[in-house]
């Protein structure tokens, strides 16, 4: 295990830094999307008319029934045939990671919703709000509470899968790893730090997380 | 420029695309077979009363669900063989990170459907004296199962998904296939579409399966424990 105390690993923590820096970036922007992506396909698909309705089932069917490796690459090799211009790493990761978890985000909203009474919205009807008011004021506030617990699980899965924009270069943690790796030859090492910092990252995460959730059930009324 | 589609390509390698299916579905299949029975091993020792059988289940099933699924392949693929001098092909290295990858998620999923059991199933159990593996065979588990099936058939499917990193490792699944050809053909687009159109419809055919037999267990009255 002297292995472990080589310099090489030592002189691989900055590149590693920086690869850690880049997969918090690539997680938090597609946290952030997959939840506007969510929201409005949720609510399209709870509240939309036919159209609507029809189009947010297609994109989520889309998305969800097929692997999120192959949309990263879809959006990496094909899609720039079809628009006729370069699109990052970070792009097609970006997209591939926010449509897919937005498609999985849908259906969490889509079931939150659900889980409202419809008594609520015919309350809100007597009261004279309009259908986005009670959408926004009455239903989605509720439904939140319904949702956390979706929502951990769906956001600690996202971060993981981050990872797979190494496959097409992004230099996030694990693509740092494999050229440090091919540099200096220690594999052990690094593949087993990168590892080590995720494990790191994603177990207190996921407590904290389980924590919030037991404190907004107990605050429910 | 207009680009201009050629799906002749799709026809042109029909038998290896079909061929890089069948590899996908091998390699998830051989996945679950290992992984399932794990899965199950693993929870009966988080359920048992020994502490020291607990604790270790419970570190693997935390650690094996905090990396992610391609760290975990990579550590098999390029750190194992400098550990141990061991060198594993891509087919194992991926079943290996599948199997295990599975089976830490499996077994919360058998955790939870064994602790669903009412407390009387046991008592009973015990009290005709069957012994603890007689016990479970026959009359834990079959509950257990029916209950968490619909969740083990999810599982399966997301699996199916996460098989797709072997490509990574060079190993001859689909989307290896994919990769492949286009790099001959530069028919990237067209090849690229063929595979996620093949992938949604024996995604969507299986979550079809799945919500047909959660419609017969509604209907047979078990209830679904999530």
């Amino acid at each position: 295990m002297d292995a472990f105390l080589s310099p090489s690993l030592a002189i691989s923590l900055p590149a590693l830094a920086r690869g850690l820096v880049h997969t918090l970036e690539l997680a938090v922007v597609c946290l952030v999307a997959s939840l506007l992506l969510g929201l409005v396909f949720g609510v399209m698909r709870y509240a939309g008319g036919r159209v609507l309705h029809a189009l947010a089932i297609a994109y989520v069917e889309v998305f969800r029934n097929t692997p999120v490796l192959v949309q990263i690459l879809w959006f990496f090799f094909a899609l720039p045939i079809l628009v006729q211009f370069e699109i990052s790493a970070f792009t097609a990761a970006a997209l591939g990671l926010s449509l897919n978890s937005g498609a999985f985000s849908a259906e969490i909203f889509r079931a939150g919703m659900q889980a409202v009474p419809k008594g609520q919205w015919e309350a809100a009807n007597a009261l004279g709000m309009s259908r986005t008011r009670v959408m926004f004021r009455i239903v989605l506030p509720q439904a939140v509470r319904h949702m956390i617990p979706a929502f951990t699980n769906r956001w600690i899965e996202l971060f993981k899968l981050t990872s797979l924009a190494s496959v097409i270069a992004y230099p996030e943690l694990v693509y740092s790893a494999q050229q440090i790796s091919n540099s200096y030859f220690n594999p052990v090492e690094v593949f087993t730090l990168v590892a080590v910092i995720f494990i790191a990252l994603v177990i207190p995460a996921s407590y904290l997380l389980r924590r919030l959730e037991a404190r907004l059930r107990r605050s429910a009324p | 420029m207009h680009y201009q589609w050629d799906f002749s390509v799709i026809g042109d390698n029909a038998g290896l695309l079909l061929w890089g299916l069948g590899n996908t579905l091998l390699l998830t299949l051989i996945a679950i077979l290992i992984g399932t029975p794990l899965g199950l091993a693993v929870a009966l020792m988080r359920l048992s009363s020994r502490r020291w059988l607990v604790w270790p289940a419970t570190v693997y099933v935390e650690v094996f669900r905090a990396a992610p699924a391609l760290v975990q392949l990579y550590w098999l693929y390029f750190a194992l063989p400098r550990l141990t001098g061991l060198r594993l092909g891509g087919f194992e290295a991926a079943a290996i990170a599948l199997s295990i990858l599975s089976s830490a998620f499996l077994s919360e999923v058998f955790r939870g459907g064994i602790a669903s059991i009412g407390k009387g199933q046991w008592d009973a159990a015990r009290g005709i004296g069957l012994s603890y593996p007689r016990m479970l065979r026959t009359i834990i588990l079959p509950q257990a199962i029916r209950r968490m099936l619909p969740v083990f058939l999810e599982r399966y499917i997301e699996l199916l998904k996460t098989s797709t990193i072997a490509a990574t490792v060079s190993f001859g699944d689909l989307l290896f296939v994919a990769q492949d050809i286009s790099y001959r053909t530069y028919r990237t687009l067209e090849i690229f579409s063929a595979i996620a159109v093949m992938f949604f419809l024996v995604i969507l055919l299986c979550s079809q399966l799945t919500r047909l037999v959660e419609h017969r267990l509604a209907r047979s009255g078990e209830f679904t424990a999530r």
